[in-house]
């Protein structure tokens, strides 16, 4: 008994070890989800923030960038293009550094964006690869939020120095500068403060690799005040490899201090430069020591020197001269004298933020800013941007129900703008227009009228754009009698009426209603927040240097919602936590948040989302991370916020800030968090990680287009994400899956008619976002991947003719196989040289089809119907006329094909026998079928029959309607050439009793296909 | 004590599958056997694929030989003309060239990167070891919905651009029948240089006592591939030597 029960003991352990490991993967959605794929369409014309830049020590070529949203890039060709490398892991980007004995392989990257603004993300540790990217391994520092620096020991690989910040809106102890002499396996923090403190810069001396310089930084941000500065921050020295440090304060301002970058002249390291954030304003700026930080001298304390600490701290030295100082800022600045004087940079976007130098030369340098990567031949003078690089980052985005339909958007630092969702040759930057300058946010098409709003950083402007007439109104709500102070979030919520399209709601502490698209304004709440004054001090936000650029306003309405179903149903949401409801059009309210089983008081409610099929369910999402909790939190009510329940299970990584809710399918919700997107098929009880080209990046906002079902997705950091057609998840029930094989369900295909000229110029260097197929696409569900025998997909007509042969989808979950529509290309009449032409594939008629898919021994069949667009202004009797003229000239290309395969056969039996006189008249005769000499560029011959007729097939086929007079008569021509020609090839067959000499195949079977 | 076995082996059965861990040399070994063993894959003198590529709605009929030596050649027939691409007879790398479907030779550096393939026949995996190859297993992955071993093979060096660089690629095998069902390898030269290439492989169908893939489907990660099935495979083709030699330019 007792041996049994240590069975069961084991047995149990094993059972519950089976069950967990099978728990921590359920979230993992790439068995599911199969072909079902994303395309990110940038913008990528005004980038992003990019946080760190390095450069390979000895290759030119290479060059990495560490993105403030949008994860780890590299270049390969000198700056001109980058790929991303790091998509699989957070993607707030720290720094990067290149271990100096290993560069090509051994990569470190330290995540959390270090520029510490409102608005960006957290990392969660250091990341090392030692295959150049391929493969990256977390190697610890799990919880310090953001990493600063990564020094390696030039003589020794497995020693490694990293600057952890630690977490910027609560205290955490996993900050300070750590160590590690194993290659990151283990890691002891040598230098540690408080807290509150920690580590903003680090650097070893490049001759002595134990001594390190570090600069500690007391900071702290709450959802309502930023706070840089204090008794703790600190420039500290160590000798001895981090084992002692030593405050090297000597000609440092007296007073607390706040952030301080630090740089190191690698011409001549004892001259070090520190900028200093201090109590005094003159005390500000930059300083240097000449000898090796024993003593400190000021320099300058312009402006740009001193602009924004937290922001621009970065200081660069150039690696080939001690007094030629960089140093980040608004526009950014350089000094050649040493600190003492500086100027400014050449044009690029504001916010510069990192600097770095070619290794072959001090003028080559790369810039990064808030809006991406710039390269400069002349030290920064003249700046170019790198123009593949969608780092942009939406705050929010809407879509309309054009064809294609159009994405709006507001971004971080660079306005807001629309584009659509396809284009002639992709979505380039050129098809993108602004619509906000300043920092955007939500960017809303009017629902019935060419009109759209924007708004810029705490609804200090929103703007009425009537896009017919080229009119902009600015129609804010303004402070009246009884309401003279509004209080607007940095990130100003603005919504839309799908009931009254004339109708915008904004948001301060009250909820604003207008009925003329903000031509007057109606107050239509009391005041929803929780009003608390101790978090609406924002003139005394910044610590050391005041800060308030309207960034930390607080206790304001974050997020609004109207239902489609009845218009006096309102839901707010604040971000000091109130979720407030009212049926009745504003007259009276009931804050729902206390119904809210687990969410901790106070945190930011970041999203509503209103079914649109109940009238009393909403779905509402939290986000805690700047109350220092970054634990996801998504409920859903069924009664108007009387109760609520969670719906997130284990598994669901980052802060959550929004939610989708199908319109079909209640069951199917999208998640957006910080670490990526989520999709649960059964209301929530189980989620799952949809990664096919969606990066972990941080997800703001998602929306689902309803004529296309399109899942469209506002990054920040990878700009726009779309899943195009996400209708196949509808029926993901567990049946459906149980089957070998299920097709879903899926609309007519319209013919895609719409022919236009793309021109591809600049799209060697820049960002081109990939179109939506207009292919039909054969969707199934396949429930195992099919690797043994054979699987064939074949599209049959309405007689049961093979039309098509497709090579299907292998994948268990989801396949997506396309079909252009198409027949094959006629056979050809060979010749010397191609008959481009020839190569043209008519479009198939609209119509019913039918996929057949043979697995092995079974067969699965499914319908297909293309149809016409019926906006589409050819008529039936015109489709008709094209279709007989097109399939005419199929025919009789293929008789000429064959023609010409007996002429060939002939010449050859001729030579056989040595008949010049046969040979002569075949070969005059085939002169005028095919081209027989010259090529297929400029040494082409002059077009015979077989060229002219494919030429003016090509024409007919991809011209929309009947064909025109002009063709038809060119075509009759051809036709009186080719029976000429026919007559002649007769004469000889009959002449030389030529059929019956050869055996030649049929004309059937040698147009077999 | 008799009562408790079928429990043992309940208990075993489930330790095992949570801890039993196969190495990489199993992994290969097993992919070899169950495909046809080392032995007559090392007898393989040559293979002869045709496919059909559906490319914009053309049909493009399509011939690929590779024999044990390292010659190989693609026969693509347009219009009933046959363009040549990849022809490497033992020395010499060439192709027509489209516009003058004349012969033209591969640059010296893409030749030499080729030759290093020579030795790759019927496929890297086949006695690595005495190749000089190594390889590495670094855990599990999903692939295509379908559990593999993703294994890392380095091969010989390839020069790019006038610098060494590794030649790496991973290999994902199936956890159930150990076949490769997916290959990823960084593009190392040209305007695509760091974006990652995948070849899935499927429909593994024996000829002749060997399995091959007859469908692949080739493309950029995580974006629609073009899928490519072969209506024939032929073991041991007689091909002239004549049909890899480099033409006499006119």
């Amino acid at each position: 008994m007792k041996k049994l029960s240590s069975y069961a003991l084991w047995l149990c352990m094993a059972t519950s070890l089976y069950s967990y490991a099978q728990e921590t993967t359920v979230v993992d959605g790439s068995s599911i989800f199969g072909d079902l794929s994303a395309r990110q369409i940038g913008p990528a014309l005004m980038s992003g923030r990019v946080n760190d830049l390095e450069i390979h020590p000895s290759n030119n070529k290479i060059v990495y960038l560490g993105a403030g949203g949008g994860g780890v890039w590299k270049s390969n060709d000198g700056g001109a293009t980058f790929i991303p490398i790091f998509d699989d892991y957070i993607q707030s980007i720290g720094t990067i550094t290149l271990d100096p004995n290993d560069p090509d392989k051994t990569i470190y990257v330290g995540t959390g964006e270090t520029w510490t603004r409102n608005s960006v993300s957290y990392g969660n540790g250091l990341y090392k690869t030692t295959d150049g990217g391929s493969n990256w391994e977390k190697i610890g520092l799990e919880n310090s939020e953001r990493i600063a620096s990564i020094v390696v020991n030039p003589d020794n690989s497995n020693e490694i120095y990293v600057a952890a910040m630690g977490a910027l809106w609560g205290d955490n102890e996993e900050r300070g500068v750590f160590k590690s002499t194993d290659g990151g396996l283990t890691w002891e923090k040598v230098l540690y403060v408080n807290q509150r403190t920690g580590c903003a810069d680090l650097l070893m001396d490049p001759r002595n690799p134990s001594v390190l310089y570090a600069s500690m930084w007391e900071f702290r941000r709450t959802g309502w005040s930023f706070d840089s500065g204090g008794e703790n921050s600190a420039l500290y020295k160590s000798i001895d490899g981090g084992k002692t440090w030593d405050k090297i304060h000597n000609g440092f301002p007296e007073g607390k201090l706040g952030r301080m970058g630090i740089a190191i002249a690698k011409s001549n390291p004892d001259v070090l430069y520190t900028v200093i954030e201090a109590e005094q304003k003159k005390d500000k700026g930059l300083y240097r020591s000449k000898d090796l930080g024993a003593s400190w001298e000021q320099m300058n304390n312009d402006f740009e020197i001193t602009v924004r600490p937290f922001y621009f701290s970065r200081l660069v030295v150039d690696p080939r001269n001690e007094n030629v100082i960089y140093k980040g800022g608004l526009r950014g600045s350089v000094s050649k004298d040493g600190g003492k004087t500086f100027k400014g940079l050449g044009n690029m976007h504001s916010d510069v933020h990192d600097m770095v130098f070619s290794n072959i030369h001090s003028d080559i340098m790369f810039f990064a800013t808030d809006g991406g990567v710039y390269r400069s031949w002349n030290g920064g003078t003249t700046c170019e941007i790198v123009e593949n690089l969608p780092l942009s980052q939406f705050y929010q985005i809407s879509v309309d129900n054009a064809t294609p339909y159009n994405i709006y958007g507001g971004l971080q630092d660079n306005g807001s703008w629309y584009g659509p969702s396809a284009s002639p040759g992709g979505i380039q930057a050129r098809d993108w227009n602004s619509v906000g300058v300043g920092d955007g946010f939500r960017v809303l098409k009017h629902h019935t009228k060419n009109i759209i709003y924007s708004e810029m950083q705490g609804a200090e402007n929103v703007w009425r754009i009537d896009q017919d007439n080229k009119q902009v109104k600015t129609i804010q709500p303004l402070p009246v009698e009884g309401h003279d102070k509004l209080r607007f979030n940095w990130n100003a919520p603005m919504a839309l009426s799908t009931l009254a399209p004339d109708r915008i709601y904004m948001g301060s502490q009250f909820l604003h209603k207008s009925d003329n698209m903000g031509a007057s304004w109606q107050i239509i709440s009391p005041d929803l927040t929780t009003n608390d004054p101790a978090k609406q001090d924002q003139d005394n936000s910044g610590g050391l240097s005041k800060d308030n650029s309207g960034a930390e306003n607080h206790t304001t309405i974050f997020t609004i919602a109207e239902s489609d179903l009845d218009e006096n149903i309102i839901w707010v949401g604040t971000d000091d936590g109130n979720v407030q409801v009212t049926q009745d059009g504003g007259k009276t309210w009931s804050n729902t948040v206390a119904n809210i089983p687990g969410l901790p008081a106070n945190t930011w409610c970041y999203h509503i989302e209103l079914s649109t099929l109940e009238r009393g369910t909403a779905y509402a999402v939290f986000d805690g991370h700047t109350a220092n909790d970054k634990t996801p939190y998504a409920y859903k009510t069924s009664d108007f916020g009387k109760t609520w329940k969670s719906i997130i299970t284990g598994g669901v990584e980052g802060v959550v800030r929004n939610i989708q809710v199908d319109y079909e399918n209640p069951n199917l919700l999208f998640l957006g968090t910080e670490l990526g997107l989520y999709i649960t098929t059964d209301g929530g009880t189980q989620w799952y990680k949809f990664t096919n080209n969606v990066p972990a990046v941080a997800i703001h906002f998602i929306a689902l287009q309803k004529q296309t079902n399109d899942l469209v997705l506002g990054t920040h950091g990878r700009g726009v994400i779309i899943i195009d057609d996400i209708s196949p998840l509808r029926e993901l029930s567990a049946d459906n899956m149980q089957k070998k094989l299920h097709f879903f369900n899926a609309k007519p295909t319209v013919i895609n008619e719409e022919a236009s000229f793309s021109g591809s110029f600049g799209a060697e260097t820049q960002f081109v976002g990939y179109n939506e197929t207009t292919a039909a696409q054969i969707k199934y569900h396949l429930k195992k991947r099919h690797t043994f025998g054979k699987m064939s997909m074949v599209i049959l007509n309405v007689k049961g003719d093979t039309i098509s042969e497709l090579g299907p989808g292998k994948t268990k979950g989801i396949n997506i196989v396309n079909w252009n529509y198409t027949m094959k290309q006629p056979k050809v009449a060979k010749g010397k040289t191609f008959s481009f032409g020839g190569f043209t594939t008519p479009t198939l008629p609209a119509g019913e089809y039918t996929v057949r898919i043979t697995k092995g021994k079974d067969v699965f069949e499914h319908p297909l119907v293309l149809v016409y667009d019926p906006k589409s202004i050819i008529s039936v009797n015109d489709r008709n006329s094209k279709r007989e003229a097109v399939m005419d000239m199929y025919n009789m290309i293929e008789s000429l094909a064959y023609d010409v395969y007996c002429v060939d056969a002939y010449l050859t039996y001729a030579k056989d026998k040595k008949s010049k006189k046969l040979i002569s008249k075949l070969d005059a005769l085939k002169e005028t079928m095919v081209i027989t000499s010259g090529d297929n560029y400029v040494g082409a011959s002059e077009p015979q029959l077989r060229e002219k007729m494919t030429n003016l097939f090509q024409r007919v086929e991809s011209n929309p309607g009947a064909p025109t007079t002009n063709e038809l008569e060119s075509w009759l021509q051809i036709k009186k050439r080719y029976n000429t020609t026919r007559e002649t090839l007769s004469k000889i067959e009959k002449k030389y009793k030529l059929g019956k000499e050869l055996s030649l195949k049929t004309k059937e079977q040698y147009l077999k296909k | 004590m008799r009562n408790n076995k079928p429990l043992m082996l309940i208990v075993f059965l489930l330790i095992t599958q949570i801890f039993f861990a196969q190495t990489k040399e199993e992994i290969i070994a097993n992919y070899i056997d169950n495909t046809g063993g080392a032995e007559a894959w090392n007898k393989l003198q040559g293979i002869k694929m045709t496919a059909k590529v559906s490319q914009g709605g053309m049909d493009i009929p399509i011939e690929m030989v590779q024999l044990k030596d390292g010659r190989q050649m693609t026969i693509v027939t347009f219009q009933g003309k046959e363009i040549k691409q990849g022809v490497y007879d033992g020395t010499r790398l060439w192709s027509h060239n489209f516009m003058t479907m004349e012969a033209e030779e591969s640059d010296a550096e893409a030749t030499a990167n080729f030759k290093l393939e020579s030795n790759d026949f019927p496929n890297p995996f086949l006695n690595y070891e005495k190749k000089g190859y190594t390889v590495e297993l670094m855990g599990k992955e999903t692939i295509q919905g379908a559990e593999t071993f993703k294994i890392k093979l380095v091969q010989e060096p390839k020069m790019v651009d006038g610098q060494k660089e590794e030649s790496v690629s991973y290999y994902f095998f199936d956890t159930e029948n150990f076949v490769p069902i997916a290959m990823q390898s960084e593009i190392q030269s040209g305007p695509a240089k760091g974006v990652i290439a995948e070849t899935s492989f499927s429909d593994y169908q024996e000829v002749d006592g060997l399995y091959f893939p007859f469908s692949m489907s080739q493309g950029e990660k995580d974006k629609p591939g073009q899928p490519i099935t072969f209506t024939s495979i032929v073991v041991n083709p007689e091909v002239e030597d004549a049909a890899f030699a480099f033409p006499d330019k006119k």
